[in-house]
């Protein structure tokens, strides 16, 4: 019995080892598969992992850089506004010119008509210092620096503003708002117009002007109080004549006179102004001229005259016409008493300007006629200018005019004269 | 013996009334305008067109930055005679007006995808954008700018390029100074190009 249980358990045992074998065989197999997928996902998840780390990185990184491209965005923007609205701002303008003249009794010349630089210095909306220098060239070659104007302007009101120091004349319109060469459309001033004319240049002293409107229309207006100009006198034919008006703004009231002044003008449409202006006072010889040499010398002691100046002015505008129109006088009184006692004198001068733009070009036509009178028949003229105008900017011109002057024969202001001018207005 | 030469009363008059009127500025200095208070674009414009080229030629809103023009505007306030609001307004709009932009920028983009609905009709937009320039006509206020009646005139170009002038600015040819982008106006939209340039061709336009 217990061989038979013996034998069955050893036939048993061969037979599960001879089932179990090709099993454990398969078993080994499948292992393996499963051990290199396992692998395989190990290095997939492990890959994936990385990309992970990399794109959390890379996030990590660009959040970073948004960072710090706003700071700098921000910053820009901050600077942006500094310099939009600070309370101190700094303005530099001006205008310059260079050019060619060709008289009736000359050869023709290069010339630099101007470097006018305009300094600006301006605290919020309370105070304005504005300045202009004047260099020019001289025919000698020296280089003369003078002082157009300096004032402090005090911004009052909406409608008022004090201006104080050397300030251009508020008598008509071509001092204060048209003499630069970029503006003015002719490449030369109106006879009379320019230094030692009729129309006073400046004044040092105070003003007071402005604008308000009146009724449906504008206006708008200047009154000062200023030293006044000085006077030269000439001793010419056995007695003392006056020989012309200096009103170029002095620093001293040498004869202690003020001159009073303003200009009212009112625009009953917006293309039309009209104004009229006026200043009276008192003005004094203070200079001797030499008859030979033209050179001054200073005098003291003279009568203090009565000065008085009137002037009209008008602008109208439409489209691409403009026309203007000045006229000024200035009077000096005469005097029994002093060394230079003398006759009074007039120096009247009015001139006309019409400028036309052809339509959709940058060409621009100009005619001006001028008509000046002096005490001295020398100096008087009438003057017709035909201008043309090649506006390359709005503030760079090219000018061509020519000048066609009536006055005493042989005499400059007979001279006619080819004028060329590259103006900027900067 | 001297002379008076002109009417005495008058000029004395004249003389004195530089007093009261320094006491009445002084007086008022209390109301002087905060700085910088921003002024009306379209009353700057019209006051722009209508005074500047009374003496010169007008200067190009993109000549100067913002900064620039303020100080440039209180030396014309004094020059030219404006008063301080006239002035603000003109500032403004100068402002508004020299802003230069890029056809390819974003910001371009995003303005042309305004396409929202107007709440003006064309005349209004031209009242208050383009008349001061161009002109209740449409010819034009200012020397070199275009005349829309005319037949070679702008109005002649598809509404697809003028709306492009108009978003980015244009200089014509013959005329020294560009358009500015949007007139000038940065407010206007899409809608508000599209009416207006519907306005410019029922107004103006020559069959």
């Amino acid at each position: 019995m217990f061989s038979v249980l013996k034998r069955i358990r050893q036939v048993y045992l061969v037979l599960s080892a001879g089932l179990l074998l090709p099993n454990v065989l398969l078993a080994d197999a499948n292992y393996d598969a499963l051990q290199a997928q396992v692998e395989n996902l190990s290095a997939q998840l492990e890959e994936v992992q990385k990309i992970l780390a990399r794109s959390e990185q890379g996030q990590a990184e660009q959040a970073s850089a948004r960072t710090e491209e706003i700071a700098a965005l921000k910053k820009d923007i901050d600077v942006a506004a500094e310099w939009r609205t600070p309370n101190s701002l700094i303005h530099l303008a001006g205008y310059t010119d260079v050019g060619y003249v060709n008289g009736d009794n000359d050869d023709g010349s290069f010339n630099v008509g101007m470097f006018s630089p305009i300094f600006h210095f301006q605290y919020r909306d309370i105070v304005l210092f504005e300045s202009e220098l004047e260099f020019e060239l001289s025919p000698d070659g020296e280089t003369e620096i003078g002082l157009e104007y300096l004032t402090l302007d005090y911004f009052l009101n909406d409608y008022v503003t004090l201006v104080g120091g050397l300030f251009l004349s508020p008598i008509g319109q071509f001092r204060q708002n048209l003499h630069p060469s970029w503006i003015n459309k002719l490449p030369s001033a109106p006879p009379g117009f320019g230094h030692d004319g009729a129309a006073p240049t400046s004044d040092v002293g105070l003003q007071l002007r402005g604008a308000f409107p009146l009724g449906g229309m504008r206006s708008n207006y200047a009154v000062y109080v200023g030293n006044g100009p000085e006077l030269n006198s000439v001793f010419e034919d056995g007695e003392f004549e006056l020989e012309g008006i200096e009103a170029e703004g002095f620093g001293a009231d040498r004869d202690g006179e003020k001159v009073f002044g303003g200009r009212f003008a009112i625009l009953p449409v917006s293309s039309l102004e009209i104004g009229v202006s006026g200043a009276t006072g008192k003005a004094t010889v203070t200079g001797l001229e030499d008859e030979d040499t033209g050179d001054i010398s200073e005098i003291e002691g003279e009568t203090a005259r009565d000065y008085d100046v009137i002037g009209a002015d008008f602008t109208w505008t439409r489209k691409d016409l403009s026309i203007r129109g000045e006229y000024v006088q200035s009077k000096i009184g005469e005097t029994a008493t002093g060394l230079t006692a003398s006759e009074g004198g007039e120096w009247t001068s009015w001139y006309t300007q019409a400028a036309w733009r052809f339509p959709s070009t940058k060409i621009e036509a100009v005619l001006r006629y001028t008509d000046f009178d002096s005490p001295h028949a020398s100096h008087d003229r009438q003057q017709w200018v035909l201008g043309l105008n090649y506006l390359i900017t709005n503030n760079f011109i090219a000018k061509g005019a020519y000048e066609f002057n009536d006055g005493i024969e042989g005499s400059i202001a007979n001279s006619d004269r080819l004028i060329l001018q590259l103006a900027y207005g900067f | 013996m001297s002379t008076r030469l002109y009417s005495p009363i008058i000029l004395r008059l004249a003389r004195y009334a530089m007093l009261p009127m320094l006491a009445i500025g002084m007086v008022s200095i209390a109301m002087a305008a905060d700085y910088p208070e921003p002024g009306d674009f379209a009353s700057g414009s019209r006051v722009w067109a209508e005074n500047c080229n009374r003496c010169h030629n007008v200067r190009d809103p993109r000549d100067l930055r913002d900064d620039q023009w303020i100080t440039a505007m209180f030396h014309m306030r004094i020059r030219a005679g404006l008063t301080g609001r006239e002035t603000r307004d003109i500032l403004t709009f100068l402002q508004a007006s020299n802003t230069v932009i890029a056809a390819d920028s974003k910001l371009t983009a995003l303005a042309t995808e305004q396409a929202t609905e107007s709440t003006y009709s064309g005349a209004e937009i031209y009242a208050q954008t383009c008349v001061a320039c161009h002109g209740a006509d449409g010819t034009g206020a200012l020397p070199g700018v275009p005349n829309f009646s005319h037949a070679d005139g702008p109005l002649g170009k598809s509404n697809e390029i003028l709306h492009q002038n108009i978003l980015l600015g244009y200089q014509s040819p013959g005329s020294p100074m560009a358009m500015p982008p949007k007139g000038g106006n940065p407010a206007l939209t899409r809608a508000d190009i599209d009416l207006v340039l519907q306005y410019l061709r029922e107004e103006f336009a020559q069959e």
